[in-house]
């Protein structure tokens, strides 16, 4: 589904990326962790196709498409969905709108009529109630006023309502109390599906006690220094990513 | 400009008067004063503070005929119903009046003349600010004054709606007038709106004066929809009396360079105005909005709140003052201004000014001028909005603030489409 070959990333004169290499099949759920500055934000922003990073070198194919030649737009319209670390707030453009023009462009993309008003609100109250958000979030601007925990849950409810093919999750968990953690993993938990893969970026294990991995990236300096399955990432927490990168210079 | 064109060009507007003088009758004397006055401040010079950004050169080089006075049906253009009760200005000129309801009248100014209004009332030169010239040039010119009485307590269930044409083939010039009085404990709602076609370069040269008499409450709505290739200088002289409210909007759209001073006086205590306003000058309009508030009495209240977006090569200019007199104790006056650019080449002086001479007062203003927030533009797109969708939903987003206060459902749909319509053509080819 995602193939990333030798990758390489900057933000001005700085290389953040140094050679990422990452396959992903449909159905799996990867977790990249790495210390602070490896460069996981970056990975998530590039492949998003967020402005301000130079890509170098390298090539990233998304069901056989050249996905980093493509506008963000169009690659969420091909089922790429990115949950931003900061979901950002957009006064005046209410969630209700939001949802319903993203649903309808990637829709359209398929072939798909527009929903109607009806079935619009029905989609959504269900896709509410699995993440316990009152409708009147509806109504009010994007992420506006939001705490950290409801921007969070906003980010999950909108990737629940679009159904993405691959769901990139930015830090999701940071900065959640653990009763919301519990709601967001509960709502990501639902989308796992045999023609879905999921990209967890995370810096802490704690997400993955409660989002099962089936393979487990350690990213540092800008390269996957080493994969594993889920055992890799209580490792982690034991022996911290020092233990890593020294096995990498070792080895 | 040289000494030698600008001569030429108050010889033309000589021309113009010498012809409206000979069917002036009984107010030759006043128009011919008004118009010496004019001619004595002449076009405004480059280093005039009032003109600061808006240059009137195109304006002084054009030559203007005095519009027909005439009634044809054949230039009354089409334009929407806003409110069943309407009246109608053709270059100037009063064509058309439907029914007006109880406790609302409105006369020409011949009719007022002859019903005994003094000329000094009907036809006064606003004195002061960059546009005396222009107050005194639409006195000397001026075909019809419009007099609107609201009486004392009425509430007409309707507004009115005052359209303002410009329209016709020619290159000509028209300088309506309008008077608005809302006595005592009265409640009216009066659209103001500006409309015209694109047929010629045309000079609209408006002046309205707005009396709101002790506990009434008067609502403006101001659509400024002149013709893409107009001229307009249009001035507002409101004076509120005691606990009496102004509530105004402004909806700024066209012209190819328009220019709205707005002055207004509290002039009692208690009395209070709210000024909410929208200019969008895309393409190569040039808007210049001058509001001024005069806060001349004690616990009187001023809230101003205008946006404005720029596009293109348009260019925006807002200038914001409020002057709180030593009378005027426990006065609060704030004002914002924000304004948006959505392409490079476009540009928005803002000038907020606030003057205070007495000591116990709130006041406050701000005025930022941005683009469009890169991350939300990111956001929106990353969600599949396309960049023109994302960016049209951003830029409603910005004027919504505005648009949302419009309590007139016609009004506010009439802004709306022009609006979409405008939106949609300019984001067309994203920056």
């Amino acid at each position: 589904m995602l193939s990333i070959r030798d990758l390489h990333a900057r933000i001005g004169a700085r290389n953040i990326l140094k050679g990422v290499d990452l396959e992903v099949r449909p159905g799996e759920v990867h977790a990249i962790m790495g210390p602070n500055g490896s460069g996981k934000s970056t990975l998530a922003s590039v492949l998003a196709g967020r402005a301000g990073y130079e890509v170098t070198h390298g090539t990233v194919e998304y069901l056989g498409l050249d996905l980093l030649a493509m506008e963000p737009e169009e690659r969420a319209r091909a089922g790429v969905f990115l949950a931003f670390q900061y979901p950002v707030e957009i006064p005046g453009v209410n969630n209700a709108y939001l949802l319903k023009a993203a649903l309808n462009a990637i829709r359209r993309q398929r072939g798909e009529p527009e929903v109607d008003a009806f079935d619009f609100l029905s989609l959504i109250r269900d896709k509410m109630k699995l993440m316990q958000m009152d409708e009147s979030f509806l109504s009010r601007g994007v992420n506006e006023g939001f705490s950290g925990g409801e921007k969070k849950r906003n980010e999950i409810l909108q990737m629940a309502v679009l159904e993405p093919k691959l769901a990139l999750l930015d830090e999701t968990d940071s900065g959640l109390d653990i009763d919301a953690l519990r709601v967001v993993a509960n709502g990501v938990n639902s989308l796992r599906a045999p023609d879905r893969a999921i990209v967890l970026v995370t810096h802490y294990q704690r997400l993955l006690d409660y989002i099962e991995p089936d393979v487990v990236h350690v990213l540092s300096d800008g390269r996957i220094l080493r994969s594993g399955d889920k055992s890799l990432a209580l490792e982690l927490e034991k022996r911290g990513y020092d233990w890593v990168r020294q096995e990498a210079a070792v080895a | 400009m040289n000494a030698a064109l600008a001569e030429e060009s108050l010889a033309s507007y000589g021309v113009a008067f010498e012809s409206a003088r000979a069917v002036a009758g009984e107010t030759e004397a006043v128009r011919s004063q008004a118009f010496a006055r004019f001619a004595e401040l002449g076009f405004p010079a480059a280093r005039d503070e009032a003109w600061k950004y808006t240059s009137l050169r195109r304006l002084e080089s054009r030559r203007f005929q005095a519009a027909r006075r005439s009634a044809d049906a054949s230039d009354r253009p089409d334009v929407a119903a806003l409110s069943p009760c309407r009246v109608m200005l053709v270059n100037g000129t009063v064509v058309d009046r439907s029914a007006l309801p109880s406790g609302l009248r409105v006369r020409t100014l011949d009719e007022a003349l002859r019903d005994g209004e003094p000329q000094s009332a009907l036809l006064r030169v606003a004195t002061g600010g960059g546009t005396e010239r222009f107050a005194a040039l639409n006195v000397a010119l001026c075909a019809d004054t419009v007099v609107v009485d609201i009486d004392e307590r009425a509430a007409p269930e309707h507004p009115l709606h005052l359209v303002l044409v410009s329209a016709g083939a020619e290159a000509h010039m028209a300088h309506p007038r309008v008077l608005i009085r809302a006595a005592r404990g009265s409640t009216a709602g009066i659209v103001l709106h500006h409309a015209g076609d694109d047929g010629a370069e045309r000079f609209v040269n408006s002046f309205v004066e707005v009396e709101v008499a002790t506990e009434a409450t008067l609502r403006l709505y101001r659509l400024q929809a002149a013709g893409t290739r107009s001229f307009l200088i249009e001035r507002i002289e409101a004076t509120v009396g005691a606990r009496a409210s102004l509530l105004m909007h402004d909806a700024a759209l066209d012209a190819s360079l328009s220019r709205l001073d707005l002055n207004v006086r509290l002039a009692a205590p208690g009395a209070a105005t709210e000024l909410s306003g929208l200019f969008l000058a895309d393409g190569a309009r040039h808007l210049d909005s001058h509001v001024r508030v005069d806060h001349l009495a004690p616990d009187t209240t001023s809230l101003v709140d205008y946006r404005g977006v720029a596009a293109g090569r348009g260019r925006g200019v807002f200038n914001g003052k409020a002057v709180v007199h030593v009378d005027a104790q426990r006065s609060n006056a704030r004002q914002t201004n924000r304004n948006l650019l959505l392409t490079p080449g476009a540009e928005i002086d803002s000038k907020p000014e606030l003057e205070i001479y007495a000591d116990d007062v709130k006041c406050s203003h701000g005025s930022t001028t941005g683009q469009l927030d890169p991350a939300a533009l990111f956001y929106l797109r990353s969600r599949g909005l396309g960049e023109r969708e994302a960016r049209s939903a951003l830029t409603r987003a910005f004027a919504g603030a505005v648009l949302s206060r419009m309590d007139l459902a016609p009004y506010a749909a009439a802004v709306h489409a022009v609006l979409d319509e405008r939106l949609n053509r300019l984001l067309e080819t994203p920056a």
